[in-house]
């Protein structure tokens, strides 16, 4: 029988308000599992390939974040004050620019931004795998930090319709500190960090396309071979998508499936970390949005 | 509005013109490139008596340069690797063939990309549709269940599994655990579908089905890529914000309907969330769909250009050979940069397209909201 404490803990874990917490576990804990399964299963060539990808994956997610949220705080900044000071004219210029990069589709602005990456790697500018996996990170960003912005400004409009905005400027508080300070970093912080788990999401989605599809339809300069290993490209290796194709066997034969987990391991190992990510950082930033009634 | 759609325009015309000097650009530097490499080259693959093509002359060939130039042993092979690679392009480039088909944007390749890229309006229409509605059914659906109080099935069995026992209840407890673990593992099946990148689910299916159809073209469009799930859940927010606000507790105390149960008297049926369009007469869910729906509206152009990214993944990915997306990525490889512009420019059009008819299907709605028309 559960004790009164136990009960708790799991009364606690299946309270919605923690939702957020119990999916980051639940996501460490998936992909420790699937660690221990890899050290027993997996040869230690692939296995060290994935763990590599999936550091670098992990890694490259971080740093668009980053350059998201960095890109996104500055050009709302912009926008707002473009707007505030009535520069008509930078304030189109602007607005139609940003306009621009969001009718595009992000997968077409990546990939050409990959073959420019591509042609310094060639001419040997960007020699360095971690400058390359940065450079691929901000390349995605360039893509992504909008939606950062649109966050920037929805805030800023919605506060400063309140009193406490004019209150704090007849306080002879800076505006510029208002809007920093007491609007995005003290009164935003729940919006910018769903927005941040939101932004990882779809960083690890479009790099691992990306990726993928450069490894396996252009074979020649334009290469991922060029790039840091991800989980993208290790999926689009031969032995992987053999270990995907692998799974229609189950149709056909319900017993395989034990032979999948054991012996196609490399593949089905790189998809389920690209899956199980993408669910948990939906549920997480879902559990977010339900924590702080955003 | 009309500063709207001069804005969309305005930005068509732009790229148009930033494509074109582009296609200038690329179209000189390509031809740059050759002459160049073809200039360095060439004292070397005209002297007399030697043949490239045979090992024993090429390896006299680099022994000749390392005594004549040993201080740049790099250079050396470098030189050596762009003869070989000219003589390679004598043989393969397009541009050097007398006999080869015309190169570049021609009248048949435009017409053949014609049929393609309405190919792939169509998919995208379909596609674009089947979304719009499903993320609309999917997105009720979790908000009917949200104020039906019920969490998802793992909550519902840890709050099961954490209940203390009253006597006799044993097996019926058993039974609904068991039942909510099988409900929670098909969930879970179906968030791994809805979130895996198409070509995950692509090349699991390829050996068994034919992947390559338009149907199965138009269901991974559908199901995979997480497009589906996500704006379920932005329409879901949407209703649980409109919820929030005070205009619901008023019409309840109005005596609106307000019972969400399925299918109780007065509450919410299944077929009501699935029926075009979707009505919930004298219940209060009409006006937070209503209202909901007329904020979703804006968020189809986002949509529609996170689907047309899914589907380059999809054609690019799968190498779903003779659409539109392929021929892209095979015009990069071998660098026929007017193909690969025209078929950029068409992409944004439909974008573009896709935007101005968003914009004046909600300003046509947002007058009738304001009572402006």
């Amino acid at each position: 029988m559960k004790t009164g404490t136990s009960r708790q803990v799991v009364l606690r874990l299946a309270h919605r308000g923690e939702q957020h917490i119990r999916w980051m576990f639940l996501w460490i804990a998936g992909l420790g599992l699937l660690w221990m399964w890899d050290l027993f299963f997996l040869n230690r060539p692939a296995l060290s390939l994935v763990r590599a990808a999936l550091f670098n994956s992990l890694l490259a997610g971080l740093l668009v974040v980053f350059f998201s949220m960095t890109l996104g705080w500055a050009s709302g900044l912009l926008v707002y004050s473009l707007e505030k000071r009535k520069n008509t004219l930078p304030y189109i210029a602007v607005t139609f620019f940003f306009n621009l990069i969001r009718s595009l589709p992000q997968i077409v602005g990546i990939l050409l931004g990959y073959i420019v990456l591509t042609s310094l790697i060639v001419q040997g500018i960007l020699r360095a795998p971690f400058l390359q996996l940065l450079s691929m990170s901000f390349v995605v960003s360039l893509f992504v930090f909008l939606e950062v912005a649109d966050l920037i400004r929805e805030r800023i409009a919605h506060y400063k319709q309140l009193d406490f905005f004019d209150a704090m400027l007849c306080c002879g508080i800076k505006e510029s500190r208002i809007v920093n300070v007491e609007i995005l970093r003290k009164n935003s912080l729940a919006h910018l960090v769903h927005k941040g788990v939101a932004v990882f999401g779809m960083a690890l989605f479009l790099q691992c396309s990306i990726d993928f599809i450069l490894s396996v339809g252009l074979s020649t300069e334009v290469s991922s071979s060029n790039f840091p290993a991800t989980l993208g490209s290790m999926l689009a290796r031969m032995d992987s998508k053999q270990d995907i194709l692998a799974i229609s066997m189950v149709f056909s034969d319900l017993s395989y499936v034990s032979a999948l987990c054991t012996r196609h391991l490399q593949g089905l190992n790189i998809a389920f970390a690209i899956v199980y990510t993408l669910v948990c950082v939906h549920n997480i930033a879902n559990g977010l949005v339900r924590r702080y009634h955003l | 509005m009309q500063g709207k759609i001069a804005e969309h325009i305005g930005s068509l015309a732009f790229v148009a013109l930033v494509f074109a000097v582009l296609l200038v650009y690329l179209k000189h530097l390509e031809a740059a490139d050759r002459q160049a490499r073809a200039q360095a080259v060439a004292p070397y693959v005209s002297i007399p008596g030697i043949d490239f093509g045979n090992p024993r002359d090429r390896a006299l060939f680099n022994e000749a340069l390392n005594l004549f130039r040993p201080a740049s042993p790099a250079a050396n092979d470098s030189l050596i690797s762009a003869i070989e690679s000219y003589r390679q392009s004598r043989f393969t480039d397009p541009n050097l063939k007398t006999g080869a088909a015309e190169r570049g944007l021609t009248w048949h390749v435009a017409g053949k990309l014609t049929v393609m890229y309405l190919q792939f309006v169509l998919v995208f229409g379909i596609v674009l549709g089947l979304t719009f509605y499903g993320a609309q059914s999917l997105g009720i659906y979790r908000f009917v269940r949200m104020k039906q109080g019920r969490g998802s099935y793992v909550e519902e069995f840890l709050q099961l599994v954490s209940r203390p026992n009253v006597g006799g209840e044993h097996l019926i407890r058993i039974r609904k655990a068991s039942f909510l673990l099988v409900k929670g593992f098909l969930k879970g099946v179906a968030y791994a579908i809805l979130f895996s990148p198409a070509y995950v689910i692509g090349y699991s299916f390829k050996a068994s089905f034919e992947t390559n159809s338009l149907l199965f073209m138009i269901l991974l469009g559908v199901v995979s890529n997480g497009l589906l799930v996500n704006y379920a859940n932005k329409f879901y927010t949407l209703l649980a914000t409109e919820n929030r606000k005070g205009y619901v507790e008023t019409a309840l105390v109005k005596n609106l309907g307000g019972e969400f149960f399925w299918n109780a008297p007065g509450g919410i049926t299944y077929r009501s969330i699935l029926s075009l369009p979707r009505h919930f007469p004298g219940h209060v869910l009409q006006h937070i769909y209503l209202n909901a729906r007329h904020q979703y509206f804006p968020t189809l152009k986002e949509q529609a250009s996170f689907l047309i990214t899914g589907l380059i993944i999809i054609e690019m990915a799968l190498n779903i050979q003779g659409h539109l997306c392929y021929e892209l990525l095979q015009n990069i490889l071998y660098r026929q940069y007017d193909i690969v512009l025209t078929i950029l420019f068409a992409i944004f059009l439909l974008v573009k397209v896709t935007d101005i008819l968003v914009d004046v299907r909600h300003h046509r709605e947002e007058l009738r909201y304001e009572n402006r028309n």
